[in-house]
């Protein structure tokens, strides 16, 4: 057990880590789900608002419900007994007797109270080898939730390590499929789509717990989880693989539904409300759309508007009079102007924050042994270049450092917390704004599907690594006291090697690669 | 907006409602500043808020900050500091930007930290001998690991639906630079009721920017109105000045060391540092090496020592002059440096495909970011940030090693 103190604040910035998340699945949510409805007929007669899934507010609790503890010990004990089984097997192969192992896959599959004792189960091993090992195994790897070694409080069996390792790599990786799955068939059938969803949010709560349950154990041995994440394609057994290739099945079929679907309907669509719109899909008669009127009417006006701001300048006499009031508001300040103001400093900052990643992609860049001798000469000039260049970014950044220290005798007593504080990437202008420097918003330009998916991806690393290293210094900042036992165990938890980029990769691999639509 | 303004500050000043003007500052640096406010917020710290945002933007005039904390005086002040917000950070001008509306499927390239939510401890939480067992803590890690994992498939779905979507509806949009509809656009044709706000929305932001073009007209009458205000009260100020003076030098020598923003700002600065220097020590290893190579080469092999390898010596290093120009740039700030939000455009290279005819890419008046560039600038992002993360976990892993250390009979297995 932790130190309350500390404890609690890790475990309310977890919290807090997980309320951001949430948040911004949800938002996500709400947008896709208003996509998705435009890909489908425009005529369908329910209204298309998006509701917010049913399935994300189990999410939101902080501990395993009690609906979820009872899975847990159910799934626990269907394990124990797989495993019991499997070791007796690999024991002594003997004749199975069908009654009992129909009784005993029977049992598997009954809720049961906690109480029960898993007595009967090893008396009842030695008969029924032989049907176990037949088929005994599939029902219980092919339900979802797979089960899976958990015993409360969490403790980690070494004799059921192998197995449980690999499962919950199926499991993440269900995870984004059913969602998938989930989402695309979800415009097919609106009755279908919270019972899914809740089968979903099921199966994804409990690959929740059984998620947490695999990092006790990644704690003693990384490169396996390494393993079985990438390995989780290529799924232990038969079981897993069929299951495996259900879930694409159904995913391709769903998916496939805007080529087919539209087509068969078609010529049954007929009846279609004629709205103005009109009926079919986006794919039919993207092209042939208009907007409306009053929406042309603003957004032109709007636009121009924008364009007339763009070219307008300030004109010499509002520079003029402009300049000359600002040097005599100037000679007020109680320091003249010579460094730069703190917003100027962040700037700078933040311009020099990447150029240690640059400068050393171009120092991996040179090769190690240069074929030729200009090429080697060419390769040292650059080194020395880029040394030039380190100093001289050390050099700014002292002079950065100083500014700011000088800045601070002046600051007043700063409000409340660095959020209300810090700009939210305020460009800082220069002193000469003359011109608005307004522009149209910008165009993020993409060519193709993959591009945009990349750039996804991208900034979904990029922020899960900035909420990474923000928890990981928290730890650190929690444990500069002394130190203790418990502690350690805390610090343990955040210096996981798991990378957490090779996760998603990895994710990305194993469920992007085959669900194309 | 500017005419407005005007009235409303004539307004102010007239009626001496210091307050008002106080929170009218308040609630636009914290726009700026991302922030929220409510109707609630106390005028103590409004007044405080708007007193380090100014101090933020460079402004020193000592005046300002003696104004009490109650909000009750300092028209004049404000009015002052007003106007140097509108030249300084371009208050307007960055209102407008933040504030705009977004008709299309908007992203934000920004690459900077976001801000953590403030975790605060409820008392909700467990009770006071609850004591938090860590393989709760790690559940909680797990499972935000999940979350993660979700988001990631969540976002590329919808990566595909955009792209069905623009693809679908390429060439329909009036606006050859888009070419096609966004998400919203789309909705919009199907569901013209429920956007009535949106067309409203756009009207009012036509309204502001005429507002602002009319602004710019007056200007100079502004900037010539400020002047005088500052002639009063530099009249009014030279009264008493000799008072404040000593006031003023005993607040200078304290150096404000608590301030959240300078902290981490201070940490960024450290860790860059560390960073360079790390590259430094690195960089010169390795240059001593090379350098140690090629001298010895030189010393064996006399074409080196002739004039004939001058030549060779000149061409290459033009060859790599650009490269090094490219280098010192590097340390120059980046005007180009893409924050706040960019509106997806899909837009294939081949002019022929399913554009109309007369669609020409010069009559670009928005700036475009192409995904190639951007998609370069995260990757060098990640990679700082995970150097980042592995110093941190390094850190934490001496600090465990010490640990390990301290403790008997305990062998501790690292991962």
């Amino acid at each position: 057990m932790l130190p309350a103190g500390r404890g609690r604040r890790a475990a309310a910035a977890l919290k807090a880590a997980l309320g951001e998340v949430a948040e911004r699945r949800r938002e996500l949510e709400q947008r896709a789900a208003r996509s998705r409805a435009l890909l489908g007929r425009w005529d369908d007669e329910e209204e298309e608002r998006p509701q917010p899934q049913a399935g994300s507010s189990p999410e939101h609790e902080d501990k395993p419900s009690a609906k979820e503890l009872e899975e847990l010990e159910l799934l626990n004990r269907a394990l124990e007994k797989a495993l019991k089984v499997r070791k007796s097997i690999l024991k002594t192969p003997l004749e199975a007797q069908g009654a009992r192992g129909q009784k005993w896959a029977g049992e598997a599959h009954a809720p049961k109270k906690a109480e029960e004792q898993q007595a009967p189960v090893p008396a009842e091993d030695v008969p029924e080898c032989r049907k176990v090992r037949a088929g005994g195994k599939k029902p219980l790897l092919l339900k979802k939730p797979s089960p899976y070694q958990l015993r409360a409080p969490y403790r980690t069996d070494p004799d059921v390590k192998k197995l449980q390792r690999k499962v919950p790599a199926r499991c993440v990786s269900q995870a984004p499929r059913t969602a998938g799955k989930i989402s695309s068939k979800g415009v097919t059938s609106k009755q279908g789509r919270s019972h899914r969803t809740a089968t979903g949010a099921s199966a994804r709560e409990v690959c929740a717990a059984a998620e947490p349950k695999e990092t006790p154990g990644l704690s003693e041995s990384a490169p396996n989880e390494q393993q079985s994440f990438s390995g989780g394609d290529s799924a232990p057994g038969k079981n897993s693989t069929v299951a495996g290739k259900q879930l694409l099945d159904a995913g391709k079929k769903s998916c496939g539904f805007l080529g087919e679907y539209s087509k068969k309907k078609d010529t049954a669509g007929a009846w279609g409300r004629s709205t103005s719109p009109g009926t079919g899909t986006l794919q039919e008669k993207g092209c042939q759309l208009n907007l409306p009127l009053p929406y042309r009417k603003a957004y032109s006006r709007n636009s121009r508007a924008w364009e007339r701001c763009r070219l307008c300048q300030t004109s010499a006499d509002a520079a003029a009079a402009r300049t000359h009031f600002m040097e005599r508001i100037q000679t007020t300040f109680c320091s003249p102007k010579l460094t730069p103001s703190p917003a100027e400093i962040e700037e700078e900052l933040r311009g020099l924050q990447d150029v240690p990643s640059r400068l050393r992609q171009y120092m991996e860049a040179e090769p190690a042994d240069p074929p030729t001798l200009q090429r080697e000469y060419e390769s040292l000039l650059t080194l020395e270049g880029l040394q030039s260049t380190v100093s001289q970014c050390l050099q700014k950044l002292q002079l950065l450092q100083e500014a700011l220290e000088s800045q601070l005798r002046l600051c007043p007593n700063c409000p409340g917390d660095v959020g209300s504080c810090s700009p939210a990437c305020v460009p800082a202008r220069g002193q000469t704004c003359d011109s608005a420097d307004m522009s149209a918003l910008p165009l993020l330009c993409y060519s193709s599907l993959q591009e945009l998916r990349d750039l996804f991806a991208l900034k979904v690393q990029v922020s899960m690594m900035h909420q990474e290293i923000a928890l990981q210094k928290g730890t650190i900042m929690e444990s500069q006291s002394n130190f203790d036992l418990e502690e350690t165990q805390l610090l343990a938890l955040h210096r996981q090697p798991k990378n957490p980029t090779l996760c998603l990769r990895a994710l990305s691999n194993h469920s992007w690669s085959s669900g194309s639509l | 907006m500017s005419a407005s303004l005007v009235f409303i500050c004539q307004e102010l000043l007239g009626r001496g409602k210091s307050l008002d003007f106080w929170k009218l500052l308040y609630v636009l640096l914290k726009q700026i500043h991302r922030g929220r406010w409510t109707e609630s917020d106390a005028i103590g710290a409004q007044v405080s808020f708007v007193k380090w945002a100014l101090w933020y933007h460079g402004y020193r005039r000592p005046q300002l900050q003696r104004l009490v904390a109650d909000g009750s005086a300092g028209s004049r002040e404000l009015l002052l500091a007003f106007s140097w917000l509108l030249h300084c950070p371009g208050l307007l001008e960055q209102l407008l930007a933040r504030n705009r509306v977004q008709t299309g499927d908007e992203t934000s390239l920004c690459t900077c930290e976001d801000d953590l939510p403030k975790s605060q401890e409820g008392p909700s939480d467990a009770g006071p001998e609850d004591r938090v067992d860590v393989r709760y803590l790690q559940w909680l890690n797990g499972r935000l690991r999940l979350q993660w994992c979700s988001l990631h498939a969540q976002h590329q779905e919808q990566c595909k639906l955009l792209h069905k979507i623009h693809l679908f509806t390429s060439g329909s949009h009036m606006d050859q630079n888009l070419g096609h509809f966004s998400v919203t656009e789309a909705d919009l044709i199907r569901h013209p009721e429920s956007y009535k706000q949106l067309v409203q929305l756009l009207d009012s932001e036509t309204t502001q920017l005429e507002a602002f073009l009319e602004w710019k007209q007056l200007e100079p009458v502004y900037w010539q109105w400020m002047e005088t205000v500052l002639d009063d009260m530099a009249e009014e100020g030279s009264m008493c000045e000799s008072q404040d003076a000593h006031v003023e030098k005993r607040r200078l020598p304290e150096v404000n060391s608590c301030c959240p923003w300078a902290v981490k700002l201070a940490g960024q600065m450290d860790r860059l540092s560390w960073d360079l220097l790390a590259l430094q020590e690195q960089l010169h290893q390795l240059v001593a090496q090379r350098r140690a190579a090629w001298w010895e080469k030189v010393a064996t092999r006399e074409e080196l020592q002739k004039e004939r390898f001058s030549a060779t010596a000149r061409k290459a290093q033009e060859s790599i002059g650009l490269k090094l120009r490219g280098l010192t740039s590097l340390c120059a700030p980046q005007k180009n440096r893409m924050h706040g939000v960019c509106r997806l455009v899909l837009r294939n290279n081949q002019p022929a495909s399913k554009m109309p005819l007369g669609q020409c890419v010069s009559k670009e008046a928005a700036a475009t970011v192409s995904a190639a560039e951007v998609i370069r600038e995260l990757q060098v992002r990640k990679a700082s940030l995970q150097r980042e993360l592995q110093q941190l976990q390094q850190q934490c892993r001496h600090r465990l090693d010490g640990i390990a250390e301290g403790l008997e009979g305990v062998i501790c297995v690292s991962p």
